[in-house]
């Protein structure tokens, strides 16, 4: 699983990189075992390095140590104009790429003042849930991947191929699209849309049932999950879980339906929630919200809505192209924003949306200039990863791998 | 959304008076105010807390005192705050004082400097279009010398003569 060090050696190396008062619990003396584990092991979905301390198989302590992924997005995001710091937000959940720029441009218009019109809210919410459903189908495949099911891998990126090839047609890229900007959307739906949304919803109930039966009664991933890195509703409060870690475990909370933003107001869905609180109620609420993002993209593509897809206030959108032949005012507006970017007014706004991993926050400060003062952006992985170890403690270090793919961190969130 | 202020000293009293009432901390952040606030105010955290029952939000900013700018840590209060303080440790070096393990964590333990600062140098140089760098950074989180001398260089790397356009 992974190479075991002399433990002395490791517990030096670690402490003279200051990791300070948590290494030095570790006491070498007794018959404990210092392991690494990470960052670069095919479990750890990424970059994720764990220190642990076991005791036998029991894992004893565990201390997730991450950063290997900072790129400095938030510093970078400081030098963009608004409009640019959505290409920097795009990469940081990169299996959740809409959810970064939903939340992004949901606090910079709260900061503007200005309203999407229902045309750029649909397709906003329809893109978000397809997201969602995307986002849960690698999970599904990791998870299945670690516990030892490589066919639910295969079956999971199968599906996830239909819904990247939609987004390829809408947005032109696969991931960090960079389309919702402050204002609606890039660009309208292209004609035809509608044909692979519907086959993606029409397939999607088989599918999942087909990943059910592979799974669900599974008597190996029963074994496997059932009882295995239990939290209770408490814990997964105290330590800021969020999304589908803490539904699992009795907290019914989500964003969607308790706080609607967007087009969430409009539809009908059940959040669905478990009180085991282990991996195999993870397991069983994700599956049911694919259900639910299903049913949202259903009703969604039977009432979307005609007109503009962006607000089309000059100042803030670049005129039509072929404006820019006939109208000075036009050119002069396409110059500004071209140039420099519109400026938002002095202040700061938290804006939060239900991602696939819980709430996904940003937070914008404006020094009422062209970029963004600050943006930070409070991300679920960084957040859902402090559950971690107190749901390995006291397991077994093959549990660890299935709490790990449960707690499904996405190391580019977790590192900006 | 309502907003607040608390000095670093109130904040845990606050917070706990907060936690009381249900209040669940979403996030925590960093965030200088060099340009933007008083220059004795310079940096602070903000929560955003979360009512879950009352489906409320609300926003707290806490001033920091003193050299190092030091705020009590609230993770015994909220565990959850325990990454949350460090990130605002490592990226702005903001102390967090009883913390029970106040180390970077983002950025590499030997580092120097805290880059969300406003004063933190970017070196503004494309590093793909220029063969030898033209600035030397001499430590990690120093504004580069040539920055500070007026020396201005483009983002191909090319160095602005001034009263060229910018």
């Amino acid at each position: 699983m992974s190479t075991a060090v002399n433990p002395s050696e490791l517990v030096r190396e670690v402490e003279a990189r200051g990791q300070g008062a948590f290494v030095e619990s570790f006491d070498p003396a007794d018959e404990l075992m210092v392991i690494n584990m990470g960052p670069v092991h095919p479990s750890t979905h990424g970059v994720l390095r764990l220190l642990l301390e076991l005791d036998g198989e029991r894992v004893t302590k565990c201390l997730p140590i991450i950063g290997y992924l900072h790129t400095g997005m938030e510093k970078e995001c400081e030098d963009q104009n608004w409009r640019g710091a959505v290409t920097i937000v795009t990469r940081m959940d990169y299996l959740a790429p809409l959810f970064n720029e939903q939340a992004y441009s949901l606090a910079v218009e709260q900061l503007l003042g200005i309203e999407v019109p229902p045309r750029g809210k649909y397709i906003r919410t329809m893109l978000a849930e397809l997201n969602r459903l995307s986002s849960h189908l690698v999970w599904f495949g990791t998870q299945g991947l670690d516990m030892g099911a490589m066919s639910a891998m295969f079956y999971g990126f199968r599906e996830r191929e239909m819904i990247l090839d939609f987004y390829e047609m809408v947005t032109g890229l696969r991931m960090n699209h960079g389309y919702i900007i402050p204002g609606g959307v890039w660009e309208d739906l292209p004609s035809g849309w509608e044909r692979p949304v519907r086959a993606i919803v029409e397939s999607m109930p088989g599918r999942i049932d087909e990943y059910e039966q592979l799974l669900s009664s599974n008597p190996i991933f029963l074994e496997r999950t059932s009882g295995v890195g239990v939290m209770s509703r408490s814990d997964a409060l105290a330590l800021g879980a969020s999304g589908p870690i803490a539904r699992a475990s009795g907290c019914d909370w989500d964003l969607r339906r308790d706080m609607p933003y967007e087009a969430y107001g409009e539809v009908s869905f059940d959040v669905p929630t478990d009180t085991k609180g282990d991996v195999y109620a993870r397991y069983r609420v994700r599956v049911a919200e694919m259900r639910e993002s299903v049913k949202i993209i259903e009703q969604l593509l039977g009432k979307m809505p005609k007109g503009d897809f962006k607000n089309m206030d000059p100042k803030l959108t670049p005129p039509p192209r072929d404006e820019l032949n006939r109208s000075m005012e036009a050119v002069i507006h396409h110059f500004k924003l071209v140039t420099q970017g519109y400026t938002v007014p002095t202040g700061e706004a938290y804006v939060a949306v239900e991602s696939p991993r819980g709430e996904l926050g940003a937070y914008v400060v404006s020094d009422g200039g062209t970029s963004p003062y600050r943006c930070h952006v409070r991300d679920p992985s960084f957040v859902n990863l402090q559950t971690l170890a107190p749901m390995v403690i006291g397991g077994l270090i093959a549990d660890l791998v299935a709490c790990i793919a449960s707690v499904d961190p996405i190391m580019g969130g977790v590192d900006r | 959304m309502a907003g607040s202020s608390v000095q670093a000293g109130r904040w845990i009293e606050r917070a706990r008076a907060l936690k009381s009432e249900g209040w669940w901390p979403a996030d925590l952040c960093g965030l200088d105010k060099l340009r933007i606030g008083r220059a004795d105010e310079r940096f602070g955290i903000v929560v955003q807390l979360l009512h879950h029952e009352r489906k409320q939000r609300q926003t707290i900013h806490v001033t920091a005192e003193g050299d190092p700018p030091t705020i009590p840590s609230v993770s015994e209060v909220w565990p959850t705050a325990n990454f949350m303080e460090r990130e605002a440790y490592d990226m702005f070096g903001i102390v967090f004082e009883g913390h029970p393990n106040l180390t970077r964590i983002l950025m590499p333990d030997e580092w120097e400097g805290h880059p969300l600062r406003k004063d933190y140098g970017v070196g503004k140089v494309a590093v793909e279009f220029v063969e030898q760098p033209l600035l030397q950074i001499e430590a990690p989180g120093q504004a580069p010398d040539a920055i500070e001398s007026g020396v201005r260089v483009d983002r191909l790397g090319q160095v602005v003569e001034e009263g060229d356009a910018p």
